[in-house]
């Protein structure tokens, strides 16, 4: 027993010695990026790096404001965000719920059609997309952005495949018990696929929120662009500001590490093991 | 439970509704909370909600770093004083992927800009095989425009006979050096009339290599440009012949000075992302060559504090070859085209004429920046600007001789390019030897020549 | 619906097509030995006998028709958006790849001019070598990372939360810096952290790799940087789906002796299934796209990438918008596409028959 214990001991110093060289090789483009913001743009790739500037710029984190139209940029962005991630959690889980639990003519041609998209790159059908997007009037509005983002295949396939982890038996005995299909997909799978609508919010959260090739190409109004697009103002063809990139960047980093982290009380065990006792 | 998921649905339909409003509806009239702070932006957010007034036209036109351009503004405000019944709305597609971008607007029938601005000439190459801008020999001919003023620049951009942009900015090549260092080396400045064997020898007296407090006779920028080019100057060869022997001198040089660490290492300078402003700018490089665009951003930087190494600096013109008159360096231009689905091209061309004319000139002039149309009176006007280096050599090395593109206009520009950058970077990082990539630029760039006719 | 009248001898001309029908589907499958094929057949059986029954109850739609159209109502949100948004154009990108086109002028039909134009061209043969490397490399790297990644952070450890949103941390994080950092530690200096220990190991100054800048070491890097850029990424679909693996399961397996490696062999694994293959596909797909983070490490102040590091979507983006090719550029897509869906059937096939 005694030996167990000294052996469970010491893989678990191992395990904390292992997690903690982890942590520190995933922080350390933080602690750049951190470190970059309080800098003048000249210093910021001299080589070898100045960890701790001599002098830092506080200032930084002033002018960002004030040299383009942040805070227009961070409201766009936000509004875009939530719409997209909104639409994006309901129309996934709702189709996801038919391709895993539901048996219909043209489900396996339906699906391979939505998983052949994502197969293919934005780059080649961006330019037919775009002119059928300014035909429909649709070029420089948010409702393009919405449009592109809101119904992508990524998540209806990743959605289906944890529903999929569901046991079937939940949704047998609903039916028997009279639940119609809508509720069984309200009442059962939501409250079970919680840590999968997490993920899948944490990813198009995160994706929408750094996307900058859409906008780029939709986006041409000041006053509509997006926090991205507003990072590369400070990118101008004779020289570019990546102090103040950096600044804007560690503050575009907050609200993905808070909806993160308040997601993640999600991941936690035995919540489908659950349901099945209940 | 029924009635809160038809709640939530609900909702979502309203949001939808709400999205379409807002999506639609923002055209005009809205005031970004950012125009309080600072002029400039107040300044230049003013004009793209700008609305007409009775009877004006409004043009659109295309441009990339609209509030870290100083003349875009001044240029627009002349231009409307004169002509009271047009206004220019300038649309900003930024800067690293202006081509791209609008490549992409200009793409079938529906774009609504009037003038646009022409970044490079691979850019413009590509533009014209498109289809996508209007020739400009009509309206030319039509108000006598003379094209002898921009001294031949425009003859190396007609594509066929027809000439589909007008430059109004023209950047040249250059050495910067930086006083202080050669002070602290007891070395002379150089002079405006120095061959490449001159110009080696001096940076390597200016190079010390003490670990830790080095200092660097020579840098040269990551671009193709800051080494290859140096071969075309003596007028004997151009960068589109398909034979590249002529290179391998530089190439020589170049690569010595970075073995014997007179310059900085070019593989680590890729991938450290060091920018030339950030290099020359630390203070311990002695000589950098670069365009004249970097004359304005000195100034700037240094009366704002923020380059305190290099406040003492100067000009002088590029080395030349042995035997060919001093003066000859690498121009790169900035144009104004006029695109063929512009839906007021006769008074889009009274903009292009303007801003490409004398009165466009010193505008430009004004703000420390190379005007396409370089008289004698627009050198004086930049180098009395407040902060350009006051000896009479900086003066002097704004006069040119001759004026090559850095990629002159063909069919096959962008695919040439992509062939020489390849090359380039091959030898400088020593993944190839100097003959070996001078022996794969021939066979390739012959290939392509080759293939199109 | 069912109190529509009923005409007895429509239905019984309509039977009369229907019930020999049945018949020989139902003697078929009897004979059929091939279980798929006999599960397929029986499906068929299944939908004939609903039909019949609808055309003796004089149902308008049969029960099939009512359960599809539950089901497509599902879908249908999603759907629309998708179909228009994406689909389509996609669709059209297809057809683009047989045509010569600029944007702009006319199209002009190629046949499969498109695809022999890049048999001769040593970009496209290159940017096809590099992808496939880079693939083959990185897909099961990133997934054993990830799992094993997820496993640990999925076990009661103090500050796991931390530890958990540390490990997203290098894919939120700007690109900019998270290369910046990377070249940094990889520089081709002698002076870079990752030379000097090489260095100190013996290596000689001469032979030090230049990484991102040598043409031999620049897609290992990648390969490398990939991996750590995105493990978090799939770390995070595996934490997920580790929630769903039935915690009565590991109960009863330890009552049953077995050790910590079992358990994950014999329970984890298998219950995780659905997402691996998710992961697997995804990861698949992504490895083939990939795009941003080779231009940033070894793209340079250019921002052109060399033959030794070219990729193929890379060379799909110069084609289309520095030539506009736009024509070519959709060939090459298709020829990736293809890639991606015959792993992605023999993968969809696996998953099939293990679900079976």
């Amino acid at each position: 027993m005694k030996i167990k214990n000294t052996k469970t001991r010491v893989m678990r110093v191992i395990l904390y010695v292992v997690l903690i060289a982890l942590a520190l090789v995933m922080l350390v483009p933080f602690v750049w990026m951190l470190s970059a913001s309080f800098k003048l743009d000249k210093d910021v790739f001299i080589f070898p790096i100045e960890w701790i500037p001599k002098n830092p710029r506080w200032r930084n984190y002033v002018d960002i404001w004030s040299k383009i139209p942040l805070m227009k940029f961070v409201v766009n962005t936000v509004k875009l965000t939530l719409i997209v991630t909104f639409l994006q959690l309901l129309t996934s889980s709702f189709a996801a719920y038919a391709f895993a639990k539901l048996d219909f003519k043209g489900k396996d041609t339906l699906f391979l059609a939505y998983i052949a998209t994502i197969a293919v790159p934005w780059q080649v059908y961006m330019v037919p997309q775009f002119m059928m997007m300014r035909s429909m009037g649709l070029a420089d509005t948010h409702l393009a952005i919405i449009c592109l983002q809101a119904f992508s295949a990524f998540g209806v396939f990743m959605m289906k495949q944890f529903y999929e982890g569901i046991p079937s038996e939940l949704c047998e005995a609903a039916r028997i018990d009279g639940m119609n299909e809508y509720q069984i997909w309200y009442q059962i799978m939501l409250p079970l696929s919680k840590p999968s609508l997490s993920t899948l919010t944490i990813f198009t959260f995160v994706n929408t929120w750094n996307d900058f090739l859409g906008p780029l190409i939709y986006l041409t109004t000041e006053s509509k662009k997006t926090l991205q697009l507003g990072l590369r103002m400070f990118i101008s063809q004779f020289g570019s500001e990546y102090g103040l990139i950096m600044a804007a960047s560690v503050l575009s980093l907050i609200p993905v590490l808070i909806v993160f982290l308040s997601l993640q009380k999600y991941f936690v065990e035995g919540v489908a093991a659950s349901g099945v006792k209940g | 439970m029924k009635k809160r998921r038809l709640l939530s649905l609900m909702t979502a339909a309203a949001m939808a509704g709400s999205l379409a409003a807002c999506g639609g509806g923002n055209q005009g009239g809205e005031t970004t909370p950012a125009a309080a702070g600072g002029g400039e932006t107040a300044a230049t957010t003013a004009t793209e909600t700008v609305e007409a007034k009775e009877g004006q036209t409004v043009m659109r036109w295309s441009i990339w770093d609209k509030d870290l351009t100083a003349y875009y503004q001044p240029l627009i405000d002349e231009f409307e004083k004169q002509n009271p019944d047009l206004k220019i709305e300038m649309v900003d597609l930024g800067s690293s992927d202006y081509q791209t971008v609008l490549g992409t607007q200009l793409t079938g029938s529906g774009s609504d800009f009037d003038i646009v601005t022409i970044k490079d000439v691979p850019g413009y190459t590509t533009l014209v095989n498109k289809g996508v801008l209007e020739p400009l020999d009509e309206y030319i001919a039509k108000d006598n425009v003379d094209l002898a003023a921009f001294k031949g620049l425009t003859d190396q951009i007609t594509v066929e006979d027809k000439l589909y942009e007008l430059p109004f900015r023209s950047d040249f090549w250059v050495v910067y050096y930086n006083k202080d260092v050669f002070d602290a080396a007891g070395v002379d400045y150089p002079t405006n009339d120095m061959t490449f064997d001159q110009y080696d020898e001096l940076a390597r007296k200016l190079t010390v290599d003490v670990p830790g407090q080095e200092v660097y006779g020579a840098h040269y920028h990551t671009w193709r440009s800051a080494v290859q080019l140096f071969g075309i100057l003596d007028g004997k060869n151009t960068i589109l012949d398909g034979t590249y022997d002529f290179l391998k001198p530089y190439y020589e040089m170049v690569l010595a000075e970075q073995e014997d660490g007179i310059c900085q290492d070019y593989a680590t300078l890729k991938t450290s992302n060091l920018h030339y402003s950030g290099a020359f700018s630390q203070g311990n490089v002695g000589m950098m060559n670069m365009g004249t665009w970097f004359i304005a951003t000195m100034i700037d930087k240094i009366k704002s504090g923020e380059y305190t190494d290099c406040a003492n600096w100067g000009i002088v013109k590029y080395p030349h070859a042995d035997g060919v008159e001093p003066g000859s360096t690498l121009a790169t231009i900035t144009a104004l085209s006029i695109p063929a689905s512009a839906p007021h091209k006769e008074d889009a061309w009274k903009f292009v004429k303007f801003v490409c004319g004398e009165e466009g000139a010193e505008i430009i002039a004004a703000t420390g920046n190379i005007p396409a149309l370089m008289s004698d009176g627009i050198a004086d006007t930049i180098s009395s600007k407040d902060g350009f280096p006051a000896d009479d050599g900086s003066k002097e090395a704004l006069q040119t001789a001759n004026l090559y593109l850095e990629m002159p206009v063909s069919a096959k520009s962008s695919e040439i390019e992509i062939v020489l950058n390849e090359a380039h970077d091959n030898i400088m990082t020593g993944n190839t030897s100097i003959d070996e990539g001078i022996a794969d630029m021939n066979e390739k760039v012959g290939a392509i020549l080759g293939g199109g006719q | 619906m069912g109190k529509k009248t009923i005409d007895p001898a429509l239905v019984q001309s309509k039977l009369s097509v229907w019930e020999p029908r049945l018949a020989e589907l139902q003697r078929q499958a009897e004979a059929e030995t091939d279980p798929k094929k006999k599960l397929k057949l029986g499906k068929q059986v299944d939908r004939t006998r609903d039909k019949i029954r609808q055309i003796k109850t004089g149902e308008r739609f049969s029960r099939q028709t009512k359960r599809d159209m539950v089901a497509y109502s599902f879908i249908l949100p999603n759907f629309i958006g998708f179909a228009v948004f994406t689909l389509g154009p996609v669709i059209f990108a297809f057809v683009l790849a047989f045509l010569k086109w600029d944007g702009n002028s006319p199209m002009e039909f190629a046949g499969f001019g498109n695809f022999a134009l890049m048999i001769g061209n040593t970009r496209f043969l290159a940017s096809l070598r590099n992808t496939v490397i880079y693939c083959v490399a990185t897909v099961p790297l990133t997934l054993a990372v990830a799992l094993g990644l997820a496993v640990l952070l999925n076990q009661k450890i103090k500050g796991r939360n931390f530890f958990r949103t540390v490990s997203f941390f290098p894919y939120v994080a700007s690109l900019v810096a998270v290369a910046a950092v990377w070249n940094m530690l990889f520089s081709p200096a002698k002076s870079g952290p990752i030379n000097m220990v090489l260095y100190s190991l013996g290596v000689a100054a001469k032979s030090l790799p230049k990484w991102s800048a040598d043409k031999d070491w620049v897609m290992f890097t990648v390969v490398l940087f990939s991996v750590w850029k995105n493990m978090g990424y799939y770390m995070v679909i595996y934490l997920a789906g580790l929630q769903g693996v039935n915690g009565e399961l590991y109960e009863a397996c330890a009552l049953d002796g077995a050790n910590t490696w079992q358990r994950f062999w014999y329970i984890t694994l298998p219950q995780l299934r659905p997402t691996t293959f998710f992961v697997t596909i995804m990861l698949t797909i992504n490895c083939f796209k990939v795009y941003d983070i080779v231009y940033m490490l070894a793209g340079g102040s250019v921002g052109v990438l060399n033959e030794s590091a070219i990729v193929l979507v890379y060379h799909i983006y110069e084609e289309a918008f520095r030539n506009w090719n736009l024509g070519y550029a959709s060939a090459v897509a298709m020829v990736l596409f293809l890639m991606v869906l015959a792993i992605t059937l023999v993968q969809f096939r696996g998953e099939k028959k293990y679900a079976n």
